[in-house]
């Protein structure tokens, strides 16, 4: 499903610290199926989240989010977040999100300017996060081209399978 | 984006390298993301995850329709050989068949070894190419001048289509390396030792640039052991200068030319650090982190079931060559397993021929084929409350079966004089008598 960048979003703020780690957010070892992962995803940082959590909340993280083993957080789109707003990504992590259109935004300052449980605002076609509450506000990163066409296309499986068919043609059905 | 610097600063490898392989034909800044052409693809033992799971899901209901050059396509199926499960068999089966139907050229699935190592072998890469893989260690290809890094499986399926990926240009990190020429492999006690000054994340999504006086005495072994290392400090390439080493080491094994890449002087580091060997201390990683990092003088003494060198960071010649010296005319310590593996068939003939095995297997130690099991719950399992030394990757819990045994990294010194000895030790003494 892709998923458009423009569209506003606006949500209720859970607030994490730096280098939350893959396992805190993806506990697959422990929790093999997506409905077990679902109770206990972020459970290490914050117990209460997988009950709280409510769709459309937006998930604010610190520095380096997602380090550890490379492994995509599928299951926050799975509890309802609209999106995560970082002041940085480690790298397989955005890479991740990317190839499966999960709303991932860098705003570097964005853990000053709000607390858990404010509302925060991402306008991604004015390259802004804000705090309506307060007016305060941050940059968010644009991504390139390539990037959004990606987001658009529902992911890089499904962007690829587009770009070729347009420089090669159409894909004959299955043998 | 990243700002674009005055066109008059001077470029990190990273850049350079970036900037070189940029689409958009532009300079590439720390912060930009770019478009860039990508010179190799490396697939291992998982290559079905990109070549046909991905295929699937992207909607080639007949897999992948080509890839963008088979000549640039290495696919590995290393790691576990002999084939270790009917499941790992069966995959095997299964990608050999895509591999023949996409005209891919290079492709061993009958050679153990840790692919790695064998893109090394194999002359595979050349300095200041950008090579992507399926593995996070594709990072060690940054001992020869080669820009190598680990990749999702959506992002390698992209790249065997065509040959391109996008890019976030890191910042880099000077790692500046001084001191005497070591008289043993040090690589490892560097890199546990900038672990426990710095943290395990000093270099998180950076690129390392190692530098300095010592380099020109760094083997391509410890080259390929400190950039394969890169990765448990949190980078995405981990970068050697090419220098006559590298040309020596490559002279046999490519004849494709090739542009290395080398900073500017005035180039932008985002941290410079310097590490005079000379000064440092020996040191272990205690379970069950890389970055829990202990003077060894804390744990000497603690007894040890198991001792391993191997991986595709201490697999190499050099490191089973200071066992061999460690052990030479004596026996490992009753009741010691002393499992050796060497990194690929080339290091282990290489060993045979320097009469190494001979002497490992008289002093008591077993020989493991080629590849990653004992890097991982597959050869040499421990059980509740067993310690293993190990200079291999990585001390999680349960790398090595039991989640109740305690696993230490060390340098291959370290583990060899531990074997000898029945438990952990100050290797001062033994290297002392050497
Ligand atoms: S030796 Fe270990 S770390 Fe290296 S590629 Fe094999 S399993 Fe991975």
């Amino acid at each position: 499903m892709g998923f458009d960048l423009n569209s506003a979003i606006r949500g209720r703020v859970w607030k994490f610290g730096d280098s939350i780690e893959t396992d805190a957010i993806n506990p697959y070892y422990r929790y093999p199926t997506m409905a077990e992962l679902k109770l206990h995803t972020m459970e290490a940082y914050r117990p209460e989240f997988p009950q709280q959590v409510r769709p459309g909340d937006v998930l604010v993280a610190g520095r380096n989010f997602g380090c550890g083993s490379s492994r995509p957080g599928l299951v926050l789109r799975e509890v309802g977040i609209a999106a995560i707003v970082v002041e940085s990504v480690s790298r397989l992590f955005l890479r991740n999100n990317i190839a499966r259109a999960l709303p991932i935004f860098m705003a570097p300052g964005v853990t000053d300017i709000v607390d858990d449980g404010d509302s925060l605002q991402i306008d991604y076609q004015s390259a802004t996060v804000r705090n309506p509450a307060t007016g305060r506000h941050v940059a968010l990163r644009k991504f390139p081209p390539l990037i959004e066409q990606i987001f658009a296309a529902g992911g890089l499986p499904e962007f690829a399978f587009q770009r070729y068919q347009r420089e090669q043609g159409p894909v004959p059905p299955s043998r | 984006m990243g700002r674009r610097k005055a066109k008059t600063m001077g470029q990190t490898i990273a850049e350079k390298l970036l900037s070189r392989h940029n689409l958009a034909g532009t300079d590439a800044c720390a912060g930009d993301l770019v478009e860039a052409r990508i010179d190799g693809a490396m697939c291992h033992y998982h290559a079905d995850e990109p070549m046909i799971e991905m295929a699937a899901q992207a909607g080639f209901k007949d897999g992948l329709p080509r890839v963008w050059d088979p000549d640039r396509v290495f696919v590995l199926m290393d790691h576990h050989q002999p084939t270790l499960s009917q499941a790992l068999a069966d995959v095997n089966a299964r990608v050999r068949k895509e591999v023949e139907r996409l005209g891919i050229k290079c492709f061993h699935d009958s050679e153990p070894g840790i692919a790695h190592q064998m893109m090394a072998d194999y002359g595979l890469m050349r300095p200041g190419e950008l090579v992507v893989g399926n593995d996070s260690h594709c990072i060690s290809y940054g001992a020869l001048n080669v820009g190598g890094t680990g990749m999702t499986r959506a992002d390698m399926f992209y790249a065997l289509l065509f040959g391109e990926l996008w890019f976030q240009v890191p910042e880099s990190i000077k790692i500046t390396l001084t001191g005497h020429k070591p008289t043993y492999p040090i690589a490892k006690d560097i890199v546990l030792h900038l672990a426990g000054l710095y943290g395990e994340d000093v270099a998180a999504s950076m690129s390392i640039e190692y530098t300095g006086p010592l380099v020109p005495d760094l083997s391509i072994d410890s080259r390929m052991c400190l950039a394969a290392h890169g990765v448990e400090l949190g980078a995405k390439f981990a970068m050697f200068p090419a220098d006559a080493v590298t040309h020596d080491f490559l002279r046999t094994r490519t004849d494709r030319a090739f542009e290395s890449v080398a900073a500017d002087p005035d180039a932008t580091y985002a941290r410079e650090i310097t590490v005079d060997i000379d000064e440092m201390p020996f040191v272990v990683a205690a379970p069950h982190q890389f970055g829990n990092i202990v003077p060894i003088d804390q744990v000497a003494g603690t007894a040890i079931q198991q001792a391993q060198i191997g991986s595709c960071a201490n697999g190499r010649f050099e490191d089973i060559e200071i066992a061999a010296r460690v052990l030479r005319g004596r026996k490992v310590a009753r009741g010691v397993r002393f499992l050796i593996s060497p990194a690929s068939q080339s290091v282990y003939l290489q060993c045979l021929r320097a009469g190494l095995i001979e002497q490992l297997i008289e002093a008591g130690a077993q020989v493991i084929t080629p590849g990653c099991g004992i890097c991982q719950p597959r050869v040499g399992f421990l059980s509740d409350g067993e310690v293993c030394i190990t200079a291999t990757t990585r001390n999680f819990k349960g790398r090595k079966g039991s989640p109740n045994a305690e696993i230490y990294l060390g340098g291959p010194l370290t583990v060899a004089a531990a074997a000898l000895a029945g438990e952990i030790v100050n290797p001062k003494e033994v290297l002392r008598g050497l």
